[in-house]
């Protein structure tokens, strides 16, 4: 069903824009990659980039593949957190979604679509997590320092250095997996083990 | 658990209108504007980003000679600063390079110097970016990331004097408290030639339209550039430095740069010879009617604003007939040198239907805003006609 209908959206958009910069069946290709890549592609949006801006400054783009492949390769550069695997893939989503003859409102994704896939996969009953601070605190400086800031003492974000939260592990972990206030849902991009071992550092600070 | 991941997700960027906007942008505002902003399009601005916080004025905003400190756009890379490191008790001025007393100011100190206001407009130079095509990179700006506002403070001129320039100082660079999230992100770095430095109408402004500067708006100083594009209107400033040179970095030596000549389209990059954006060019906007209005039989007022750089607005002309005839618009209200200049046409539609109404204004120097603006990489400087869609009903 869902598979049907993206290819419908790209042809009343070619006819509308009036031009065809695009053919039909190049736009249905875009449009089926686009949906092919999205979960993981939005699962990275949220984790990397958003961690210096908001997602909604990519959405408003409309660039050609070489322009999206030179705006990663920037921040890239500029320290964000992604391999070249990962970065070729955002470049191929990023351009299959917004590219120059995308309409100005894009569909929303369909539901399914919009559950980013987890950037790692743990072997499900492990046993108890046992949080290791050290590890912690490289997870930390690239997840959750930018809004809690520099040795969690706060910033666009509450201080979580001696925040009674630490002191309440359902609502510690409920917390990051599925987001509170403004704090996005970390449950897609961090694992337990992640967050069992920011948790740890935490308490050491 | 991947339910309310994305329940979640969706109403991220309404909470964060609500924070964001309750904690900064409008905390002089009436408490129920801040609920306004939990719809990007309906609040008192249209916002583009939420983080960092990136908002244009609705241009029906224009019909008032002032923008409103809490429409005024709102646009920098990395956000405000820590509040602390801004805090008048912390703050503090430092002019330092090529001078030879080097000052450290607080913000007393700073309003011992002689006080001056100038109204002026500030504008992005990505105002305007959406229009551009090829499409470009960059915030999406539309018609709203500019405003006219009075601005008071300190003449920049006074405090160099006070420092001394030597001889080899040739730029001034500008240095904010804001910084990036990642340390590897480059800082915002802006510099000026001295002679823009000197100008006696680039001035370090304290108070926004007779208040204290907003947050957002580069509290507790910022420097105001009067007649160029708001690129050089560093906010939150803490740093001058006079160099021999034009200052280092991504945000001098690459980004804010503009083609000399035209270059076609998706073209040009690298090897074009690429200058700073600096001045205004010639624009005016239609403030009323609002795109998608529907008119009676009138007579209409359309009215809005024109400005130029530091040149007057000679003229502004409508058309109703997509520029094939174009007819006067009368200059009113204040006239001030780097403020915009108020207009209205009066009208009398002839005929029920779909009509656009443009707009160009003329500045003294005979410059013409043109239809469409040359593209460049990045999109600064647009300056194509107004064009306002509405309908008329008889």
């Amino acid at each position: 069903m869902r598979m049907r209908r993206l290819p419908c959206i790209g042809l009343v958009v070619l006819g509308l824009a009036g031009f065809a910069a695009m053919t039909a069946a190049q736009e249905e290709d875009l449009a089926s990659v686009s949906a092919a890549l999205a979960p993981r592609a939005e699962g990275l949006i949220l984790a990397r980039c958003s961690v210096c801006h908001s997602p909604d400054l990519i959405a408003q783009q409309r660039l050609p593949k070489d322009r999206w492949l030179a705006t990663v390769d920037k921040m890239k550069h500029w320290g964000a957190e992604i391999t070249d695997d990962e970065a070729e893939l955002l470049v191929r989503y990023l351009f299959a979604r917004y590219h120059p003859s995308a309409p100005d409102q894009l569909p929303p994704f369909d539901h399914e679509l919009r559950n980013a896939e987890p950037l790692t996969q743990e072997p499900p009953d492990t046993g108890p997590l046992v949080g290791l601070a050290a590890r912690g605190a490289g997870i930390f400086e690239h997840n959750c320092q930018a809004c809690h800031g520099a040795g969690a003492t706060g910033g666009v974000g509450p201080k979580l250095a001696k925040n009674p939260i630490l002191k309440h592990d359902d609502l510690f972990w409920d917390t990051v997996l599925h987001g509170r206030g403004p704090m996005p849902a970390w449950g897609s991009v961090l694992s337990p083990q992640d967050i069992a071992d920011v948790h740890a550092w935490l308490q050491t600070k | 658990m991947s339910e309310p991941a994305s329940s979640s997700r969706r109403t991220l960027f309404k909470r964060m209108a609500i924070m964001i906007g309750g904690l900064a942008a409008w905390r002089q505002a009436r408490p129920a504007l801040a609920q306004q902003a939990v719809s990007p399009e309906a609040g008192p601005q249209t916002v583009r980003v939420m983080r960092p916080y990136d908002a244009e004025t609705p241009v029906r905003e224009f019909t008032s000679y002032l923008t409103p400190n809490h429409r005024f756009f709102v646009r920098s890379h990395f956000g405000p600063p820590a509040p602390e490191s801004i805090a008048e008790d912390n703050w503090r001025l430092r002019v330092g390079g090529l001078i030879e007393h080097p000052l450290e100011l607080t913000l007393k100190d700073l309003k011992a110097f002689e006080q001056v206001t100038i109204a002026a407009v500030v504008q992005c130079s990505g105002n305007g970016r959406a229009f551009h095509r090829p499409k470009v990179p960059g915030v999406q700006w539309e018609r709203g990331a500019v405003g006219n506002a009075q601005w008071t403070g300190v003449r920049l001129r006074d405090l160099l004097a006070k420092a001394g320039v030597r001889l080899n100082g040739k730029h001034v660079q500008l240095q904010g408290a804001d910084r990036p999230v990642v340390a590897a992100v480059p800082l915002f770095t802006r510099s000026i030639p001295l002679e823009k430095a000197v100008h006696p109408d680039t001035i370090l402004a304290y108070e926004m339209n007779g208040r204290p500067l907003p947050l957002l708006h580069g509290a507790p100083l910022r420097v105001i550039t009067p007649g160029w594009m708001a690129d050089s209107c560093i906010k939150w400033l803490t740093d001058i430095t006079v160099r021999a040179d034009e200052a280092k970095g991504y945000y001098m030596q690459t980004a804010y740069r503009v083609p000399v000549t035209a270059i076609q389209p998706n073209s040009g990059l690298p090897g074009t010879s690429m200058v700073p954006v600096e001045a205004m060019v010639v624009k005016s906007l239609i403030a009323s009617p609002a795109q998608g209005d529907s008119v009676g039989r009138g007579p209409v007022t359309v009215q809005g604003v024109a400005w130029s750089g530091d040149v007057a607005v000679s003229a502004v002309e409508i058309s109703f007939d997509e520029g094939q005839t174009w007819e006067q618009a009368r200059l009113v209200g204040e006239d001030e040198p780097y403020a915009w200049r108020q207009w209205q046409f009066v009208w009398k539609p002839a005929a029920a239907g779909a009509v656009t109404i443009l707009c160009r204004a003329t500045d003294a120097t005979g410059q013409v805003q043109p239809e469409e603006s040359p593209w460049n990489p990045s999109g600064f400087l647009w300056n194509g006609w107004d064009r306002v869609a509405v309908t008329v009903a008889l």
